[in-house]
């Protein structure tokens, strides 16, 4: 185990009082311990970032510090006085914590203005005038955005990265003493990321401590002072930037030794000269872009890639008819052609899409596990007009395996689950359809590292019996690790093609922003 | 912005539908009936018209809140007031004025619909579960009140149906809970009402106290049903524990066909008012035709069906307008 114990050593050795301390946190959902003893320091104007795989208590430790949830034990003291326990998000908003969560909580009926101050106000009375509210919300918004928002547009026509934006702003206007940002930037496009990150710097400049979540290893290396690493509830480990390296968080993060986690999951099969399982003729995303004629072959993975907005999440969706394009899209699935025009034809075609929006698209929240998963393929199960809920049971207890998930009873809420395990459940669910090819929109948003691996290996061990994926991801790390061929969008166009072969980081990330040859 | 854009723009205001109705069915009103609207008369029809007016109005901040909420007791509690004045006020010698009447009937409704705003936002008991358990209470007082409609007399609530100088009085109780919602407009609680109606999790997460925002829902909602009570009282002239029940569903459609949406967060206390008024002109003119009973209501309930469809489909067409995937 090259595990680093919790030691006082590694946390720095000063007399300086944390902002924030958290002592022996503990709390429980029924019968789940979601956080067993958790212990952290946060000093003054520095980023901290937490890590953890998903279900190692990171989004409770939010919740409890945002007041949003209440803790069963432990202490948390600010500034060296013991705070009472917060009994709502006001509470902690008045003491000055204000956290940015990954699911995007915007209110769509509402305006872009009335979203960024949601919260500011009491119950009744005005904080602020509206026209300084304009000002500020213009201001804040042309810093992350670097652009203006028409501040009387309802959120609900902006794009998922405005959106995001919309709900930093939200807690930025509240000028928290600590901010935390829980996975919220998978939400954004780079560039607002980017910005996101400069604004930090600046934030911490004035003595704002951060309290930074996210899956993504580049972005805890490019702006985290310090980490603190969760597993299964517990603290394991205290960073300092140095001792920080990617090889070292991960082994603390998995309890093994960074070789044992990095053992290759390869997805990729050599599919290439497969019989063509479905193929778009000139298809255009837009009266201006370009017909695109692309083939998917047996067995084959294929990603989409490019900056938010940029295409690619039409173009899957125009794949399995959910959206009106020119040009059509043609099936050879069942040894015919034939053409997509509604997503009932995908189906009959055995095509499936896994939608990105786990919470408001995937899954059925008062719904059980088992439910969940059978859906989609309850027809199978059906005899003498009955459903026999023990077949669908065993086909979960495969996926149970094969994607390890983590759960108790099939018969328990869904959302009982963590995140990442409702994700595999929904995959679950249509890839029990038995599908020929699959489209997954950003199936590994906001999933951990583990749980990643397990969708991976699904993946391959079903390209080898001959399903082909068209993946749509927003990560770089997952193109490189999982996709045959790339195709890059750009302004409703197909960019480039890469070729597994030519596909690195950087040409990959140089052709988002539309240079095609930087090596 | 040219002027087509503007009348889109109008057409997909949720309240369009009723407000188009209203419209029309006044025009037809003063075709076939068009003394129900002379000067002589008015006073009587508006004050015909405030009860459903009231009710469609104190079942509107509740609905905005979303959450599920609704309160369906806004019908017992406009009865309950209407019972009060009437069997226990007016008989005494001290409290049979407006100010003694008026009083009473504000804070029974507010404190009612408080109470229902406790039991639905502090309990986290169902909406429609909590405040039908109000109004079993509450149709359980009325009827020990007033086992059966007692007469009221001569009172000063008779002054419902007539006018002070050119204003008729039944507009005034209308108005009053119109001012009142705009004054409130001011306050950041109507912005509150909004965001929690459109995401309780997000307004929550963000910092709004959600719990008594809504309560403060219920209480309005209560307060105008309260105003309602003596409206109530101004048409029927006596105390009957029969009548307000009725008020419940009509208010309730009367809410949906003025496009606030069932889920909250969406619509707003003028397109109720226009519905009630569609409502309530629909039904006078039917009566106007003499149209037979069994026939009035079957009418009436088409009619209903295909304002509300056309109102929800124009709204929910609104809302995925625009929207990227």
């Amino acid at each position: 185990m090259g595990l680093q114990p919790v030691s006082e050593e590694n946390t720095p050795a000063t007399s300086v009082t944390p902002v924030l301390r958290v002592e022996k946190v503990a709390k429980s959902y029924g019968h789940t311990r979601a956080l067993t003893a958790c212990d952290m320091e946060l000093f003054s104007g520095e980023i901290l970032a937490v890590m953890g795989e998903n279900g190692s208590g990171k989004s409770t430790l939010v919740k409890i510090l945002t007041g949003v949830q209440n803790l069963d034990e432990g202490t948390l003291s600010m500034d060296g006085r013991r705070l009472r326990p917060f009994s709502n998000p006001v509470d902690g908003i008045s003491a000055g914590i204000v956290a940015v969560f990954q699911e995007v909580p915007i209110i769509e009926n509402q305006t872009v203005l009335d979203n960024i101050w949601v919260g500011y106000d009491g119950v009744f009375r005005n904080r602020l005038r509206k026209a300084e509210k304009r000002h500020i919300a213009d201001k804040v918004l042309k810093v992350l955005l670097g652009r203006q928002l028409d501040l009387d547009q309802h959120t609900e026509s902006l794009s998922l990265s405005d959106q995001q934006a919309c709900c930093i702003a939200r807690a930025l206007v509240k000028k928290p003493k600590i901010l935390i940002l829980d996975e919220s930037t998978s939400a954004l496009d780079i560039a607002t990321r980017d910005r996101l990150f400069k604004t930090c710097s600046e934030l911490t400049g004035e003595g704002t401590s951060i309290i930074f979540i996210s899956h993504r290893m580049d972005e805890v290396m490019a702006i985290a002072d310090r980490v603190t690493v969760l597993r299964s509830g517990r603290t394991v480990g205290h960073f300092t930037r140095g001792e920080a390296t990617p090889e070292v968080l991960v082994s603390s993060m998995t309890g093994k030794t960074f070789a044992q986690a990095e053992e290759s999951v390869d997805v990729r099969t050599p599919g290439l000269d497969g019989k063509v399982q479905l193929e778009t003729q000139d298809l255009k995303l837009s009266a201006e872009s370009k017909g695109i004629n692309f083939h998917l072959r047996k067995g084959e993975v294929v990603a989409l890639a490019g900056l938010e907005g940029h295409g690619q999440d039409h173009f899957l969706r125009a794949l399995w008819a959910l959206e009106p394009v020119a040009g059509a899209v043609v099936a050879y699935t069942k040894n015919q052609a034939q053409k997509i025009t509604s997503p009932a034809d995908a189906v009959r075609a055995s095509i499936v899409y896994v939608p990105r929006d786990r919470r408001t698209e995937g899954i059925f929240p008062n719904q059980s596990i088992g439910d969940n998963f059978s859906i989609a393929t309850m027809s199978q199960d059906v005899q003498f007009g009955v459903v026999k809920p023990s077949r669908s049971l065993t086909r979960l207890k495969a996926f149970k395996e094969t994607l390890k998930i983590k759960m108790s009873s099939d018969r328990d809420p869904i959302t009982t689950l963590s995140g990442g395990n409702q994700q595999k459940v929904v995959l679950a669910r249509w890839l029990a359809s038995e599908p020929d090819v699959v489209l997954l929109n950003d199936p590994t948003r906001g999933v951990d590292l583990g749980a990643k691996r397990d969708i991976y290996a699904l993946m391959r061990r079903m390209t080898q019996q001959g399903v082909s994926f068209i993946v749509l991801s927003t990560e770089v790390d997952e193109i490189l690790e999982i996709a045959d061929r790339t195709l890059v969008f750009r302004e409703n166009n197909v960019f480039v093609e890469l070729d597994r072969t030519m596909t690195t980081r950087e040409k990959l990330v140089s052709s988002f922003f539309g240079h095609e040859d930087s090596q | 912005m040219t002027r087509t854009n503007k009348i889109l723009r109008l057409w997909q205001r949720p309240y369009a539908i009723a407000a188009i109705l209203t419209i029309a069915l006044l025009a037809a009103n003063l075709i076939v009936n068009p003394a129900a609207f002379s000067p002589q008369y008015m006073p009587q029809t508006i004050a015909a018209f405030a009860p459903f007016a009231l009710a469609a109005m104190a079942s509107t901040p509740a609905i905005l809140g979303g959450g599920g909420g609704i309160d369906i007791s806004v019908g017992p509690v406009m009865s309950l007031v209407n019972i009060v004045i009437v069997t226990l006020l007016l008989p005494s010698q001290l409290l049979d004025g407006p100010v003694m009447g008026v009083t009473a009937a504000l804070v029974l409704g507010l404190g009612i619909g408080a109470l229902n705003g406790v039991l639905v936002a502090v309990l986290r008991y169902q909406p429609i579960i909590a405040t039908l358990c109000a109004m079993l209470i509450l149709i359980g007082i009325n009827i020990r009140l007033a086992p059966s409609p007692m007469q009221a007399g001569d009172n000063w609530t008779d002054a419902v149906s007539s006018s002070w100088g050119p204003v008729p009085v039944a507009a005034v109780l209308i108005l009053a809970p119109l001012a009142l919602w705009s004054l409130l407009g001011k306050t950041a609680w109507m912005t509150n009402l909004y965001s929690v109606g459109g995401s309780d999790t997000a307004a929550f997460t963000a910092g709004v106290n959600v719990t008594a925002v809504r309560v403060v829902a219920y209480a309005t909602g209560g307060l105008f049903a309260g105003i309602g009570g003596i409206a109530l009282t101004g048409i029927l002239r006596s105390g009957d524990s029969t009548v307000g029940m009725q008020y419940t569903l009509i208010a309730i459609t009367a809410v949906v066909l003025g496009g606030t949406s069932m889920t909250g967060g969406r619509g707003g206390m003028g397109g109720s008012l226009a519905a009630a008024a569609a409502i309530f002109l629909f039904q006078i003119l039917l009566s106007a035709m003499r149209v037979p009973t069994p026939w009035l209501n079957l009418t009436y309930g088409a009619m209903l069906i295909g304002a509300i469809i056309v109102t929800v489909r124009t709204s929910t067409a609104n809302k995925t307008k625009g929207k990227v995937a």
